[in-house]
């Protein structure tokens, strides 16, 4: 592990990736989802990952999320190369650096809410009693202070997406991944859990990552990034 | 891990050993009980093999009681029986010769000849029925009848005294303390009855040596075995070399080498071993294939929320943990509600005829036996969380 490299403005990154190529399956049936990806994203910023599907920011999005592995390039995060890693290592930087939002959330339907906090801390060596606690702080911190013991399924969609955010962020993981966390949400459910993730997320310091496809929140980023056909591209003119 | 603002003390190490075993068998057990029906099926399962599986045994180990029944409960250390002796049954007469040369072998206490043959009782209705008549010898009784419920040994010094199985009263037509009956042409009279003592063969009735050998037209000097107690402090074993050099034309055995020959002949000399052991493997393949079956479904119904467990920084080992958990839950909770309905259930059939024994050791053995069914039951479904992509959660 190095020290991460800095963005021309000076500022450390979060995310540097050089000539990122994916590519499934082999032979005639091969498919190049990425076709060499150069990016960088800063520690702290809130980007947005906007391009149709197929376009390859789901398997972008895999592929920071440490889950899959590249198939030529490099890959750093937080100045750990995430490229030539052996699968097995995979684990512990997800654990590490990774907290995870899902467009689905997720969420295990046998747990409370606080437990489902609670796990990928307790996973982080916290104990379970400091897991319980921080597992509360959060869900009062997402406008959850009621439904510490309510299991998925006696929450509303919003409310789940909430507790999804809140697992994410639990244990202060430095990068927050999110696909399309407001995919199943109403429009103002959706908004507000956007805006109650940028908020978070800005306030405790986390770079966060979202591919989305919901133009209505594309204005609560810092930065949103196009990808079209494997490629990093330009913003569309209209 | 460089990181700038806030988030510069995060996360802490991973989680010890111990720490990941009690995350995970907590997710694991709140999985089980939240999927109400799939917890039932599974353990619908493991009580239907603990079940099958002790009742079977059980009746098997009743049966086998049946065959060594009188080998285990006569006070003898070692029996001289015919050559060829597999089970508990006559054969070749044995003669005086062979009982005084018992006799002289040097560590052999005391020797006794038993009668054994079968004979039939008339019944008040003009009918019969066969009793499996043995003759011990008085002042001694070596083979004499046990589980008495009514009268006593020495009640058999009474002329034409019988002592005749309780079971079987009704059976022999309503027998009483005093019924006199025809035995083989000769008068008896019941002093006695014993519990329980019911063989393959005709029930046991008993005897002193001499009426039964009037009954039974048996010689004096012709014996159907020849029963030995060794000194105090003896090794049997070495007595039984000693008799068996002594005595060629016989088969010599102690009593516990006469109780395993009777269960080898029982296992491999008759079919009884094969049936009981074929439905006792069918009962645990049964368990095995639905604990695998529901614990295989359970997982691939909730695979989006283990490729988040994956996802989030579990390993396949953590989730090993998870489902061993699970299975020893199953296999605890399965093992006790069988054993409780199995018990139950001998308790309720409890009878001279045939009753299940259920031995204390059987509770152990069949839940370790289970814990390690269920665990090789979860190993499909490890399997499958092992090929899981953790990828999957973004699809």
């Amino acid at each position: 592990m190095s020290a991460p490299a800095l963005a021309a403005d000076g500022k450390q990154l979060a995310i540097d990736i050089k000539g990122l190529t994916k590519t499934y399956g082999t032979g005639a049936l091969a498919f190049q989802a990425l076709k060499g990806i150069d990016m960088e994203v800063t520690q702290g910023e809130f980007m947005m990952l906007v391009g149709p599907s197929g376009s390859g920011k789901t398997t972008l999005l895999s592929i920071l999320g440490c889950v899959l592995s590249p198939t030529e390039g490099e890959a750093w995060l937080f100045g750990e190369a995430l490229h030539g890693r052996k699968e097995s290592a995979l684990p512990r930087l997800r654990l590490e650096y990774i907290g995870f939002i899902f467009q689905g959330h997720n969420l295990m339907g046998a747990l409370t809410a606080e437990q489902n906090i609670a796990v990928p801390l307790e996973l982080r060596g916290y104990g379970h009693t400091a897991a319980i606690k921080e597992a509360r702080e959060i869900l009062t911190a997402v406008g959850l202070k009621d439904k510490f013991a309510k299991r998925p399924d006696e929450l509303s969609g919003g409310q789940r997406q909430r507790v999804a955010v809140a697992r994410a962020i639990a244990g202060r993981p430095p990068l927050i991944l999110a696909d399309e966390p407001t995919a199943s949400l109403d429009a103002e459910s959706g908004m507000q859990v956007t805006q109650l993730l940028k908020d978070l997320c800005s306030q405790r310091g986390h770079t966060v990552v979202c591919v989305t496809h919901d133009n209505r929140i594309f204005h609560l980023a810092d930065r949103t990034v196009y990808i079209e056909d494997g490629l990093i591209v330009p913003a569309p003119s209209h | 891990m460089t990181v700038t603002g806030s988030l510069a003390a995060p996360i802490r190490t991973r989680a010890s050993i111990f720490a990941r075993v009690r995350t995970m068998a907590g997710i694991g057990v709140q999985m089980m009980f939240h999927d109400y029906l799939k917890l039932a099926g599974t353990l619908f399962g493991v009580v239907f093999a603990v079940l099958l599986g002790n009742f079977q045994m059980g009746t098997f180990l009743a049966l086998l009681g049946k065959n060594r029944m009188f080998v285990e409960n006569a006070q003898v250390d070692i029996w001289v029986t015919p050559p060829g002796t597999r089970q508990f049954q006559g054969g070749k007469p044995l003669s005086d010769a062979q009982l005084n040369r018992a006799r002289a072998t040097p560590g052999v206490a005391w020797a006794e000849p038993l009668v054994l043959q079968t004979a039939n009782l008339v019944l008040p209705n003009g009918g019969s029925e066969p009793v499996s008549l043995v003759g011990a010898r008085a002042p001694r009784f070596a083979g004499g009848p046990w589980n008495l419920l009514k009268g006593d040994t020495t009640s058999l010094l009474t002329p034409n005294a019988i002592i005749v199985e309780d079971a079987e009263r009704e059976k022999f037509g309503g027998l009483n303390l005093g019924s006199v009956r025809e035995l083989a042409g000769h008068k008896v009279q019941v002093v006695g009855f014993t519990w329980g003592l019911l063989p393959f063969a005709p029930a046991y009735a008993f005897a002193e040596q001499t009426l039964a050998r009037e009954i039974l037209k048996v010689p004096a000097d012709k014996h159907t075995f020849i029963m030995v107690g060794v000194e105090p402090g003896v090794d049997p074993t070495v007595v039984r070399a000693s008799l068996q050099e002594a005595l060629t034309d016989t088969r010599v055995m102690t009593r516990g080498e006469y109780m395993k020959e009777i269960l080898t002949y029982i296992v491999t000399g008759t079919q009884i071993g094969l049936s009981f052991g074929t439905s006792t493997f069918m009962g645990l393949l049964v368990g095995l294939i639905t604990v695998a079956l529901s614990m295989f479904s359970s997982v691939i119904d909730n695979m989006r929320q283990f490729g988040t467990l994956k996802a989030i920084g579990s390993t396949t080992f953590d989730l090993a943990l998870l489902l061993f958990t699970q299975a020893i839950v199953y296999a605890l909770v399965g093992s006790l509600i069988g054993l409780g309905a199995v018990s139950g259930m001998v308790q309720g059939m409890r009878n001279p005829q045939l009753t299940p024994v259920l031995y204390p050791e059987m509770f152990g053995i069949t839940v370790a036996l289970m814990v390690v069914v269920c665990l090789l039951a979860s190993l499909l479904a490890l399997f499958r969380l092992y090929r899981l992509e953790p990828a999957m959660v973004f699809r």
